[in-house]
């Protein structure tokens, strides 16, 4: 028995060296996850429809980006411990919420942006349910990210903290593998959609010397977004490399 | 900051390890853990996609010839040589002709696609922006923006807005479609203008339009229906609402609130009271806004929009 725990040990340390000797060896994970409890009939009195079409949409363009998409939850198991637990085994991250740049625990002026966890059935969501920019940072242990997209209100703007629990600078000229999408003020649930969906069909349309930075430019390009007033016009926005193709790479090897 | 490479590494070795811990409970679960979750869910299996076919300068040469217009009119920079392609992009629901302006590497740098019709969908630069230390003023951007939609042949008139845009660090100047003097939500010709002044794209989107209605419902009827709907959603959970503005729009039908209603991804826009509701009270902590469409003729829902 003994023996065979010392083997599994030597196994298990002979794989992680050479893992750190080559990246990308291994298919990179990603999870993807949508709150939809939050936007249903026990709290909002309707299906809000939204939250099952970017989650269907994104599982299935994560993979065909080449992520080996795990973890992935829409409604009850989208929990902050299950994010947590398992997001540092990801390089790409998507979240489908409510998103705000809230108050740290330091207070004002220090931002802590959070996404809310879905609230599960029956209950709804609360400032309980906040997963903090702070948490989050804790969980990455520092390490690299490729695509993170946070698919809600706010986690865009220049004042979120969301890039960095991901290691990603606010830069727009990094020459690292890293790309972080999200959106600046309110937006409409279907301008999310129309964006998202001009995103990955572009990304995703078998070119290989085709950016995310290019899939982003076009799908802002489109038009047809609809916004909810005239202080919140549709505005996405990135961080990260304008050269990186999203396809899964260990950062060190780029 | 990102990436050192002992992180890089740690999370390596991490995923190595979860892989052959899972390796000795089950062989099977390495198979499992690279396979999308949901994948057995039919909105899962049933993603949109893009499919093209090449197309050639020599046999189809009007496409190549109404992009390169496009380019020119736009001020967009020449390629070393140019690819095209017909493409089926049941994301949207369209077909369009495309046709890519491409560097010596082979990547874009600019791209147009045009309609079934052979007029322009989008034009787009998609070699970067050089970091101007000044953007260009909002009334010059506005300018640039109408004389580079006027010289790709579109007429631009409705309500103008011009918001900056963090991405690009420019402008974004938008028309917006109307109709016998009624907005139609969403359709607009957008042109974006980069920092230094040059427009980085132009767009324009157009859905069609059904018959009007042969009588239409009045603002204060369109209200009680709104106000009926919202009573169910949110007094009876305990929450309340105002309803903010209610404005007679085009729109597109889409079932938002029906989860077994078929998406129609070009629907034809229908003449509707647009409601915008804010919810107040425990719904207003996870719900900002609830957009409701009334159809103006027959009262109705087609269908709304969210801010969450």
């Amino acid at each position: 028995m003994k023996r065979a725990q010392l083997m599994l040990v030597s196994a298990l340390i002979a794989a992680s060296a050479l893992a750190a000797t080559a990246p990308g060896a291994f298919a990179l994970r990603g999870q993807v996850r949508s709150n939809s409890d939050g936007f249903g009939t026990s709290c909002v009195g309707f299906v809000d429809t939204y939250p099952q079409q970017l989650y269907s949409l994104t599982v299935t363009q994560m993979s065909k980006l080449g992520f080996a998409v795990a973890d992935s939850s829409i409604g009850s198991t989208f929990t902050r411990n299950a994010f947590l637990s398992t997001v540092l085994h990801d390089y790409a991250v998507y979240v489908h919420s409510h998103g705000d740049d809230y108050w740290a625990s330091a207070g004002y002026p220090k931002i802590d942006s959070g996404f809310l966890q879905d609230p599960g059935p029956g209950r709804c969501n609360n400032s309980s349910d906040i997963v903090r920019s702070s948490s989050i940072k804790a969980a990455t242990l520092g390490t690299p990210y490729n695509l993170v997209i946070m698919s809600t209100c706010f986690l865009g703007s220049d004042k979120s903290t969301m890039p960095g629990a991901f290691q990603i600078e606010k830069t727009k000229t990094s020459n690292q593998p890293e790309f972080y999408l999200s959106y600046v003020g309110h937006v409409y649930d279907s301008s999310m959609l129309r964006f998202e969906k001009a995103f990955w069909s572009y990304i995703n349309s078998g070119n290989p010397a085709y950016s995310l930075w290019g899939a982003f430019t076009y799908a802002n390009s489109l038009g047809g977004y609809a916004s909810p007033d005239f202080d919140n016009p549709f505005m996405p926005n990135w961080w990260g490399s304008a050269n990186y193709n999203g396809h899964p790479t260990a950062p060190t090897s780029w | 900051m990102s990436a050192p490479r002992s992180s890089n590494a740690l999370k390596s070795a991490l995923g190595v390890g979860f892989l052959l811990a899972c390796l000795t409970i089950t062989a099977g679960s390495i198979h499992a853990a690279t396979q999308p979750t949901g994948s057995t869910d039919p909105a899962v299996r049933n993603q949109p996609g893009v499919i093209s076919l090449a197309l050639e300068a020599a046999s189809s040469p009007v496409v190549f010839s109404h992009a390169v217009a496009a380019r020119d009119a736009l001020g967009f920079p020449v390629g070393a040589r140019r690819a095209g392609r017909h493409v089926q992009d049941t994301f949207e629901g369209v077909e369009y002709d495309e046709v890519d302006e491409l560097d010596t590497s082979g990547r874009p740098i600019s791209m147009t696609q045009l309609d079934a019709s052979g007029r322009l969908r989008v034009a787009v630069r998609l070699d970067q922006s050089p970091h101007s230390a000044k953007r260009i003023a909002r009334d010059p951007a506005i300018q640039v923006a109408q004389r580079g939609a006027a010289s790709a042949g579109l007429t631009v008139g409705g309500p103008m807005h011009a918001d900056a845009d963090v991405a690009t660090d420019g402008w974004t100047v938008r028309w917006s479609r109307v109709q016998n003097g009624i907005g139609v939500r969403g359709d607009e010709t957008r042109v974006q203008v980069r920092p230094d002044g040059h427009i980085q794209s132009l767009a324009r989107v157009e859905h069609q339009l059904s018959a009007e209605p042969a009588q239409r419902l009045k603002s204060d009827q369109a209200r009680e229906i709104v106000s009926r709907q919202s009573d169910k959603w949110f007094v009876a959970l305990g929450s309340s609402y105002t309803v903010e503005s209610m404005d007679m729009e085009w729109v597109g039908p889409n079932g938002a609130f029906d989860a077994a209603q078929p998406i129609d991804p070009q629907p034809v826009y229908r003449l509707a009271w647009v409601a915008n509701v804010k919810p107040s009270g425990a719904a207003a902590n996870y719900l900002w806004m609830v957009t409701l469409y009334v159809d103006a003729g027959d009262g109705n829902l087609l269908g709304g929009d969210f801010v969450e």
